[in-house]
């Protein structure tokens, strides 16, 4: 009774991490999500910013996309149920990520792609083929923003 | 036939019209680029828009008569004055701006300047497109220069619907029509002083020849005037005619930089 008792808590326990969180959470976990997305969004600027110097480094733009490329996976943990637009707190997440959660996870499996690719291409050097792969990844931004992130701010 | 030649010197010179109607055209055009995601080309039309907006700037101090800030910026009391009047019955048309209308001028012009100075260094959610200066500030400034970027443009929005009202305003009530150019405006003029040469005409046949001497004065008089402003209106192309390749040369160069 005892173990079943523990197993049922356990098992509970998992649900909810599973299925949503905590309401005096939920503020702190979009406001995590936020910083996290900052964080990409500054290593994004920084290399836009390179490339648009006169004589852009790709060592520059590789530090920075292993930034995002580190980042990329985590996405995946940032959006627990209960954190959308009916949470009560400021977000611009739209509740498509929960309702369409196959094509969200597409978005991010693409954005994780793309990291790693730009910190390829930028490790070899090739400033063409680097510019390619930052347009790729912006892409893969876009795409994410398109649909599941609300416009207006 | 008094001034026949002084209908082909225009209340705004060419330069004036060609900026302001590609304000027409740019401002939706911009507008509508940033609703299509299409940044690329938003980005491009605001280099055109930032050249038209310093040219119409240098313009306001080496073009044409209406097209000078001296000419048409007025005082705080010019303008009261010209609002008291605006209710009242309709008086002659203003050449040029009138007094209010110089500084929605300003306004529009000094909107369109902040505009697309912020749009410089504005940059999208998370940086991904951002304007050609980013990289002179921070990631939070970018992020700032848009919040205004959007903000600016309400404003515009709203003191395009003010130049708008103000149009409709002038024609439905003033029932002077500012759209319709000058042509309307130099034939009031005209009609003005044929009316003085017909009041003249008929006085001198009332009267001898004291009239007529009176008359001859007056035709001599607008001779004068005929022959000065042809001479106004050679000068004004000949000075217009070697800037003109300046200025031609100054767009070619703009349009080499930024594309």
């Amino acid at each position: 009774m005892v173990r079943m008792g523990k197993l049922g808590l356990g098992l509970s326990l998992a649900a909810l991490a599973a299925t949503g969180v905590m309401a005096a959470t939920v503020g702190q976990v979009i406001d995590a999500r936020q910083k996290g997305y900052k964080e990409i969004g500054k290593s994004m600027k920084a290399i836009a910013d390179e490339l648009k110097n006169s004589a852009p480094s790709t060592a520059v733009i590789n530090a920075n996309a292993k930034v995002i490329a580190n980042l990329a996976p985590k996405v995946a943990g940032w959006f627990p149920k209960g954190t959308g637009p009916q949470a009560g707190v400021k977000t611009h997440a739209k509740a498509e990520i929960w309702q369409k959660p196959a094509d969200f996870k597409k978005d991010q499996a693409d954005l994780v792609v793309a990291a790693r690719q730009l910190v390829t291409v930028s490790a070899t050097g090739n400033l063409d083929a680097t510019k390619a792969a930052v347009g790729g990844l912006g892409k893969t931004c876009k795409a994410c923003h398109d649909s599941f992130r609300a416009k207006d701010d | 036939m008094v001034d026949a030649r002084a209908a082909r010197v225009r209340l705004w010179d060419w330069p004036v019209r060609i900026v302001h109607w590609s304000f027409v055209a740019l401002v939706p055009g911009l507008w509508l680029t940033f609703r299509a995601g299409n940044m690329n080309l938003h980005e491009r039309l605001g280099f055109v828009m930032l050249g038209l907006v310093l040219f119409r700037i240098y313009w306001g101090f080496v073009g044409s008569s209406t097209a000078r800030f001296a000419s048409f910026v007025k005082g705080p009391v010019s303008v009261a004055t010209y609002i008291r009047g605006l209710f009242g019955k309709a008086g002659e048309p203003v050449v040029g701006h009138n007094a209010l209308g110089g500084w929605s001028v300003v306004v529009l012009l000094s909107l369109l300047a902040i505009q697309v100075g912020l749009g410089l260094f504005a940059q999208d959610t998370d940086g991904i497109v951002s304007g050609p200066l980013t990289h002179y500030v921070s990631y939070d400034a970018a992020d700032t220069a848009r919040d205004w970027h959007e903000l600016v443009f309400n404003i515009l929005l709203v003191f395009i619907g003010l130049h708008l009202a103000a149009i409709l305003f002038y024609a439905v009530v003033k029932r002077d029509n500012l759209v319709a150019d000058d042509r309307r405006r130099q034939a009031v003029r005209r009609a003005g002083r044929r009316a003085q040469l017909r009041a003249a005409v008929a006085s001198a046949r009332r009267g001898g020849d004291q009239c007529r001497r009176r008359l001859l004065d007056r035709d001599r008089r607008a001779a004068v005037v005929r022959h000065c402003v042809g001479e106004r209106y050679a000068a004004f192309r000949a000075a217009s005619l070697p800037s003109l390749s300046i200025h031609s040369t100054a767009a070619a160069a703009w349009i080499a930089v930024v594309s």
